[in-house]
């Protein structure tokens, strides 16, 4: 499982530049001046913290009582993930603008009269005032936690100067400590995980990760928040550079409750729950739609999954197939079933006659993947492959007339299903669409408000399908299909490992996803252990691909194949026609 | 840390360039660049209009050319406005080789110069950047984003080609960012700066100062990224230092009451409700001189607008719905486009409203319309419908309907910055390349 080493390659330059007299005397000179002003550091690659680490990150610093109140800037979703999506993108003026007030806020309310004394980690000679020495604890400390590194005195000195300004004009200590707190929730080491390589000792020229990007990988993945104070101890000792001391770490982060926390936010990007916020239901044709159930139903699929995986420890599969969810009164009225606990949250299984089949109906899938009026198989099928299958959906040709097999008029053609099947016919259409819309076409027993259903306009549905040979029936055949095919825990191995790593594996990847894989099958599925697995293996703590290393791919057909289908992926719920 | 213009204005990816610095037209502009040559003050605000799905071919472009031209079906709602607003028919897209990206490539063609390699991305910045990072200075925001259609993602404007500013993307969130904390009533008597800005400015200066490190150690990707955060931070430093300043009076300037919040819906109605409310905003926001330079996205380019009631999008009905036996077009289609470009309609009127000295807002503003599709049943990018809407402060010859006969949609873009004032000679990468103006539209 382990990854050859990262040659010296763009780095050479860097290094030959440091073997020049002038650098070396420069770097002599600003040694002697300032000792803890080490040789700027080379990063490996830096990923914009997504809004649900950055929220965690927060909570876990300062409690939950301190609101993280403001707008993010919107993320990406890249080739499945918005955590490979974070790995390409900045922050704009207006972004900023909103990290700023956001950042503000968090400082008014750490250091208010409330909260103040939670984190007063030296008391000020005088409070009416600067006090540079006291202001140099707290940002010391907390830019540590921060930046998930230890800061640079150079780092340290421009906000000591910027709390003695402060709290000189306010003529009030805390109002400088919260200037240097925003500068630090503002500053890129925070606002982007910043991962930097350091020379590998066991093979020369070659560059690996430093302890304190593998302590927050590892935090990341396991807990989505910033490393605690364990972690970064251990990054300091160096005991992340040891298999032995990885393990420890990773034993210690997936025993912790906090797990739930990191497999909450995995399974939030996976299953694309992005979406959930923006979803919307024409009034008129489902009145019960509110953006509560729309919440509501994320919380019912996490809770569900939190409940298999990491509670029960079942195997994967298993999450396509419960009939057990929870439920509140909200998402109570949809799944047409009464209410009666008096928790807001209470376990529910569903009878075998329901047409429930696990993950497959609930709201945060059937009705994320519908149109605001009406179900939609195409939609809930390429839907299918994309989140669960890791197979990207081509965009359809630009210039198909689709009205041919739309023609509502045609006599032949009156339902959706009818309609659906004569893509089928047509050529061009057909190479998608008999891979989605089977797929979807057995879910059609849920209208697009996740409501069971069996007749449609006055005519009986059909679910019944067929999918590469194989005949199924219903959302019970399609969770079986979905058991049965080794695509589908490759694809939760792939996205694991790409969120927790940041970038899209590549071709140098396919043997280590496959053991891994493997791994897991032959484990029965449990998730925890393919975590663990992860985790401490070298792979997971390889450098980043930098972009110089991995042009992207333009000139061969292949590579444009390539990209056109993965940036499918990423548009395709909004931007292709899906039916 | 100075950031030149250039860098600004210039993307350079995969070793293509984009020249935008060259030598303004003499047409155009007097010797030191910031006025007329007959000493007319540069229109001052520009704007750029954005709905999905095009219009329906035979169902928008006037027969007649030139002046005087009629209103058609489609272009219904701008009853009144035919005066104010020069119309651009039969402009396209040249792919040069490129895939045409369904719903994306018209809009990177048209903000860009260049047709993009990939969904989700533009090879270069979008122009309104660039126009906003020449004459966004001096007020408080160098440029403003919204959508009316309640999502957060739909933003075409970008400075860096991946990331794209993040727009307001309801009424009130608009209008706590404009009139909220942090804005000055410029015609208020009682003026002294706030000591906090100071401090704030402090804040900024202590997250530049690491810019140096970093880009030093970061790989090339990493560092337009991080070059583009440092950017950021260097334009809220700006704003900061024009809340320093007491604010000009500003005669129009009324400031606005706060809008009841609303929840997002893609109901056409409550999309050009919204709309309307936040041209009103916009309006005082530029007549208060609050920003200079706007976008606005109204619908995405796969527009997911329904008409109360219906069971399907505006998207699906531009693939799905047959053509009419009669009419010979695809009626909800057509009623869907009327619908949306009204949203363009209701916000130049928002600016024409507003009386600024002799004249209105709109007559000292340029706000450009423009979709991603000419037909969008076949995803086509000939004839997208462009639109200049307003005076540009008297550079604009107002009225006029333009022939493209298949030119490059980089022409229509190049002539709006030419008409705000940009010193830009040519526009547009390969076949989009452009220094032709479109001189029908420039006033004497």
């Amino acid at each position: 499982m382990s990854k050859r080493p990262r040659r010296l390659g763009r780095y050479a330059a860097f290094l030959l530049l440091a073997a020049l007299p002038g650098f070396a005397a420069t770097a002599a000179a600003h040694a002697t001046r300032q000792p803890a002003l080490a040789p700027a550091p080379l990063i490996s690659a830096t990923r914009r913290l997504t809004e649900s680490e950055y929220r965690h990150s927060i909570d876990t610093l300062f409690g939950p009582d301190i609101v993280v109140n403001g707008r993010f800037e919107p993320e990406r979703r890249e080739q499945g993930l918005l955590a490979i999506g974070a790995s390409l993108l900045s922050i704009s003026a207006s972004g900023f603008e909103q990290y700023y007030a956001i950042a503000k806020r968090i400082s008014d309310q750490v250091l208010d009269d409330k909260h103040r004394a939670r984190f007063a980690i030296c008391k000020p000679g005088n409070p009416g005032g600067k006090d540079d020495a006291c202001s140099e604890v707290f940002i010391r400390q907390y830019g540590r936690l921060l930046f998930r590194r230890p800061l640079r005195q150079d780092e340290i000195a421009g906000r000591v100067k910027l709390a003695a300004e402060g709290a000189e004009q306010a003529r009030d200590y805390n109002a400088g400590l919260k200037l240097a707190l925003t500068s630090l929730l503002t500053a890129p080491d925070f606002l982007f995980r910043v991962e930097v390589l350091e020379p590998d000792p066991a093979h020369q020229g070659a560059m690996r990760l430093d302890g304190y990007s593998r302590a927050a990988r590892l935090s990341y993945l396991l807990w989505d928040t910033t490393p605690d104070e364990a972690l970064l101890e251990a990054a300091a000792r160096g005991d992340l550079q040891t298999d032995a001391g990885i393990e420890q770490q990773a034993d210690r982060l997936l025993a912790s409750p906090a797990l739930e926390a990191g497999l909450r936010a995995f399974f939030s990007d996976m299953l694309e729950f992005d979406l959930i916020d923006v979803v919307t239901k024409d009034p008129q044709i489902y009145p019960k739609f509110s953006q509560e159930i729309a919440a509501s139903s994320r919380e019912e699929t996490l809770r569900m999954l939190m409940n298999e995986l990491l509670v029960r420890n079942s195997p994967y599969l298993d999450i396509f197939t419960t009939r057990t969810t929870y439920l509140n009164r909200a998402l109570a009225s949809i799944y047409q079933v009464p209410f009666v606990a008096a928790d807001a949250w209470t376990p529910y299984t569903f009878p075998d006659t329901s047409d429930r089949s696990g993950i497959l109906t609930d709201f945060s899938f059937l009705g994320v993947f519908s149109h605001p009026g009406r179900s939609s198989p195409t939609k809930r099928g390429a839907a299918l492959r994309e989140v669960f299958l890791c197979q990207p959906t081509p965009q359809p040709p630009a210039n198909v007339d689709f009205s041919i097999v739309n023609d509502t008029k045609n006599p032949s053609l009156k339902t959706v299903r009818a309609r659906l099947l004569a893509h089928a016919e047509d050529e061009t259409c057909a190479g998608c669409h008999n891979k989605t819309d089977p797929l979807g076409l057995s879910l059609e027993r849920f209208d697009s408000l996740g409501q069971h259903r069996t007749s449609e306009n006055g005519d009986l549905i059909d679910v019944s399908a067929e999918l590469d040979g194989k005949k199924f029936a219903g959302t019970q055949g399609l969770g079986a299909l979905l058991r049965a095919n080794p695509k589908v825990p490759a694809c939760l191995v792939r996205d694991i490992y790409a969120y927790g790593v940041g970038h899209a594996p590549g071709a140098d990847d396919k043997p280590y996803l496959q053991t891994q894989a493997d791994a897991f099958v032959a484990d029965n599925y449990r998730v925890k252990a393919l975590l663990r697995r992860i985790v401490v293996s070298p792979t997971f703590f390889a450098p980043s691909p930098a972009a110089a290393d991995n042009p992207p791919a333009r000139t061969s057909a292949a590579g444009k194949a390539l990209i056109s289908a993965n940036n499918t992926h990423q548009e395709s719920r909004q931007r292709s026609p899906t039916r | 840390m100075k950031f030149s213009r250039r860098s600004v204005l210039r993307g350079a990816i995969h070793g293509a360039t984009i020249g935008m610095a060259l030598p303004a037209l003499d047409m155009f502009l007097n010797d030191n660049g910031v006025a007329y040559a007959d000493g007319a003050k540069l229109p001052t605000r520009f704007g750029t209009y954005f709905w999905g799905l095009g219009l329906t071919p035979g169902r928008w472009v006037p027969a007649k050319a030139g002046t005087g031209w009629e209103l058609t079906p489609e272009l219904a709602s701008l009853q009144g406005l035919e005066n104010k607003v020069s119309i651009f028919s039969g402009f396209r897209v040249h792919l040069d080789g490129r895939p045409n990206l369904q719903h994306w490539t018209g809009q990177a063609a048209i903000l860009c110069g260049i047709a993009a390699q990939r969904l989700g991305a533009f090879d270069l910045p979008s122009f309104d950047t660039a126009v906003a990072a020449q004459m966004g200075g001096g007020t408080r925001f160098r440029s403003v984003q919204i959508t009316p259609f309640g999502n957060p993602k739909l933003s075409y404007s970008t400075d860096s080609g991946t990331s794209f500013n993040t727009p307001d993307a309801t009424p009130l969130a608009l209008y706590t960012r404009l009139f909220g904390e942090g804005f000055q009533d410029p015609n208020s008597d009682i003026w002294k700066p706030d000591p906090n800005v100071i401090l704030r400015r402090s804040v900024l200066s202590a997250v530049s100062e690491q810019r140096k490190a970093l880009m030093a150690a970061a790989p090339s990707s990493d560092r337009a990224k991080l070059d583009q955060y440092f950017t950021s931070v260097r334009t809220m430093e700006e704003q900061l230092a024009v809340e320093l300043q007491r604010p000009a009076k500003a005669e129009a300037c009324m400031v606005p009451k706060a809008p009841p919040e609303s929840r997002p819906s893609g109901r056409i109605d409550v999309v050009n409700a919204n709309n309307k409310l936040m041209a009103d905003l916009m309006a005082m926001a530029l007549a208060c001189n609050q920003t200079k330079v706007f976008s606005v996205v109204h619908t995405s380019a796969t527009s997911e607008a329904y008409l109360a009631g219906d069971s399907s999008i505006y998207h699906l009905h531009t693939h799905d719905e047959p053509l009419d036996d009669k009419l010979g077009y695809q009626v909800i289609s057509s009623k869907l486009a009327e619908l949306a470009f009204h949203g363009y309609s209701d916000f130049l009127r928002a600016l024409d409203s507003v009386k600024e000295g002799d004249a209105t807002l709109l007559d000292h503003s340029l706000v450009m319309g423009f979709s991603d599709t000419g037909y969008a049943k076949i995803h086509s990018t000939d004839n997208i419908p462009m639109f200049f809407g307003g005076g540009a402060g008297g550079r604009h010859k107002m009225g006029q309907h333009v022939v493209g006969n298949g030119d490059p949609v980089s022409r229509v873009s190049l002539t709006a910055q030419q008409l705000i004032g940009l010193p830009v000679g040519e526009f547009g990468v390969g076949g989009m390349k452009t220094s032709k103006t479109i001189s029908e539209v420039v006033s004497a």
